[in-house]
């Protein structure tokens, strides 16, 4: 009859053998776990005494016994199962430069997709004012104060136009603004209801929900607005707020690109006709945006048109319509022009030239050769991709959205990461074996400087698969100017064996 | 599995154990005095190259003596070898351990 306490180690025994089969490979562990049940079976019977009294001695043995699996399954699990291949030597080999890159290049694309900067570039470049949409303002004004005044406006819309199809008009004012938690003065754009449909922005965010009271006239937040205000809340359709005595019901976001609009609105009120007839006053000046119809554009010539109208008074004034021109590049086209000028200037900063150099006759196989240009461009290509998220990353990672400044940031990091990427992949690729692409190592140096003009001197490296050695010259000389590389014969095979030491 | 391999004193001592008649596990622990942490993982290493084979008791034979069937080592002709070449390495291996051989001359 066993004791509990010699029951509670015996549990404790088998639950450490479990523990350590856990970390066996699973098609060994059966076998494993089997072996060594025996042998503990084999060692309890040889500690415990005949008697079978309890002896803390000699369950200090058997648990010692036990412990003794820990590294009898590590020891399996290190080891290549059978049939397998030994595991690839993979330190300094072009396997793990490419995971290393692939692993930048990863991360930086995650950080890109986590920046509401990136995302807003992205939106800015996509969602485009229409080219066929005109700004209209008095020739004499600057296009970007607003000079036409609503009642023109009024008077527009119900005259048959000739040039134009739509006409679209809102007018900037400055009102306090109540959102519950936040209270601030926003630039209103009091604006007509076509006015997004008109300029061809989509509206994100679209109120969806059923209980939304509709009766309340509709206002769109910009997309700087949405993010500093309401933290990019993707559900914020729907709510209400207060803008100066009205009551108002959110319907949506701005897609980014709406900065590219005059006055810099920060939410626009969808006005009716009879609301924005009755409310507005007729000598408040704002914006006024046309549509061109096909008539109007076969007219149009240059860079805008000019138009001729009569005053409400009947007076002559002249105007002008002019696209909106967007500035906006979009991340893709920076990227282009700063790789397009980074690959120009590579050869400024290194030598473009591979150092394939051979002493002896010997030549790397055509699949070799293959590998070593397909190696080199899978670095140029992930280094260029890398460059494209990292400069994103970087140019947004303290701004929210789109901005002119982060884009030349955007350039400017672009730039400096293909740049130097590609001076250290062509670097790189000069230091490895064109057999086995492994980079060369153990440098020595031989020769001395002061006895160039008798001997060789530079330095040095040797693969450590054993296929070539690697010579750099201290100082490039006419008989000598770049590295060289030696392939080594068998002879040299018994350096580089593996040896069996235990 | 190069025969000329040069083994540790201990990888030797346990190939020595198991050419003395020393077949499990246990046994060359108790021989050698090493912890079982350290002989069977050297027991997996020399197994790996082919310097010893395991092979499990047959089950009836376990069973008519009321108890688990054991794996059982032995030295393979590279094992042999290579045991040799250590015995030149480590001259006193055969007196720590003596072989069955050894006892009856």
């Amino acid at each position: 009859m066993k004791q509990p306490s010699d029951l509670l180690v015996s549990v404790f025994d088998a639950a450490l053998l479990r523990s350590a089969s856990l970390l066996v490979p699973s098609i060994q562990r059966e076998e494993w776990r089997r072996e060594w049940s025996a042998e503990l079976w084999h060692v309890r019977r040889s500690c415990i005494s005949v008697d079978d009294t309890f002896s803390w001695e000699a369950q200090r043995e058997i648990t010692g016994f036990c412990l003794g699996a820990f590294p009898d399954a590590l020891c399996l699990r290190s080891q290549p199962a059978k049939g397998n291949p030994a595991p690839v030597h993979v330190h300094g080999s072009a396997t793990q430069t490419l995971l290393w890159l692939s692993a930048a290049l990863a991360l930086c694309f995650v950080i890109s997709r986590l920046l509401p900067g990136v995302e807003a570039e992205t939106e800015a470049a996509r969602y485009q004012i229409k080219p066929t949409v005109l700004l209209v303002s008095e020739a004499a004004a600057d296009s970007t104060q607003p000079s036409i005044s609503a009642a023109l406006y009024q008077n527009w819309k119900i005259t048959r136009q000739r040039f134009f199809q739509e006409l679209a008009f809102y007018r900037i004012s400055r009102e306090a603004a109540d959102a519950g938690r936040v209270s601030m003065p926003w630039n209103v754009a009091h604006s007509t209801t076509n006015l997004f449909s008109l300029l061809g922005l989509p509206i994100k965010y679209a109120d969806q929900r059923q209980d939304t009271d509709f009766s309340l006239p509709a206002v769109i937040l910009s997309h700087d607005v949405w993010m500093r205000s309401f933290a990019g809340d993707p559900h914020i359709a729907g709510h209400v707020l207060r803008i100066g005595h009205t009551r108002v019901r959110i319907a949506g976001v701005a897609p980014a690109g709406g900065w590219q609009l005059p006055g810099a609105p920060d939410v626009w009120l969808l006005e009716s006709d009879a609301q924005f007839a009755s409310e507005a006053s007729s000598r408040t000046n704002g914006y006024l945006f046309a549509q061109l119809s096909p008539r109007g554009q076969a007219a149009m010539s240059g860079p805008g048109i000019s138009i001729s109208a009569l005053n409400q008074d009947g007076t002559a004034i002249d105007m002008f319509g002019a696209p909106i021109v967007a500035p906006v590049e979009g991340p893709w086209g920076i990227y282009e022009f700063a790789l397009f000028l980074a690959l120009v200037a590579l050869p400024a900063v290194t030598s473009v030239s591979l150092g394939d150099t051979h002493v002896s006759s010997h030549r790397p196989s055509m699949k070799q050769r293959l590998n070593r240009v397909v190696f080199l461009g899978a670095k140029f290509a992930i280094i260029a991709a890398i460059a494209f998220a990292a400069s994103l990353d970087l140019a947004y990672s303290n701004t929210l959205g789109y901005s002119p400044l982060a884009e030349c940031l955007q350039l400017l990091w672009c730039f400096t990461i293909c740049l130097f990427g590609f001076r250290w992949a062509v670097a790189d690729q000069r230091k490895r074996c064109p057999v086995c692409l492994r980079r060369v190592t153990n440098p020595a140096t031989v020769g001395l400087a002061s006895r160039t003009f008798l001997g060789w001197n530079g330095t040095e490296m040797i693969c450590m698969g054993g296929h070539a050695l690697l010579h750099v010259p201290s100082l490039p000389t006419s008989w000598f100017s770049g590295q060289r590389w030696l392939y080594l014969d068998s002879s040299w095979d018994f350096l580089f064996a593996d040896s069996c030491v235990y | 599995m190069a025969a000329e391999a040069k083994l540790s004193h201990t990888a030797a001592m346990i190939l020595q154990a198991l050419s003395a008649g020393y077949v499990y596990g246990f046994s060359i622990m108790e021989m050698t005095g090493l912890p079982s942490g350290t002989v069977y993982p050297a027991m997996r290493r020399l197994e790996r190259d082919e310097l010893i084979r395991s092979q499990w008791e047959r089950q009836s034979i376990a069973d008519a003596e009321q108890r688990p069937p054991r794996k059982y080592y032995k030295l393979t002709a590279a094992g042999r070898a290579t045991l040799e070449a250590s015995r030149k390495r480590y001259p006193l291996l055969e007196r720590l351990i003596a072989t069955e051989e050894a006892k009856t001359t």
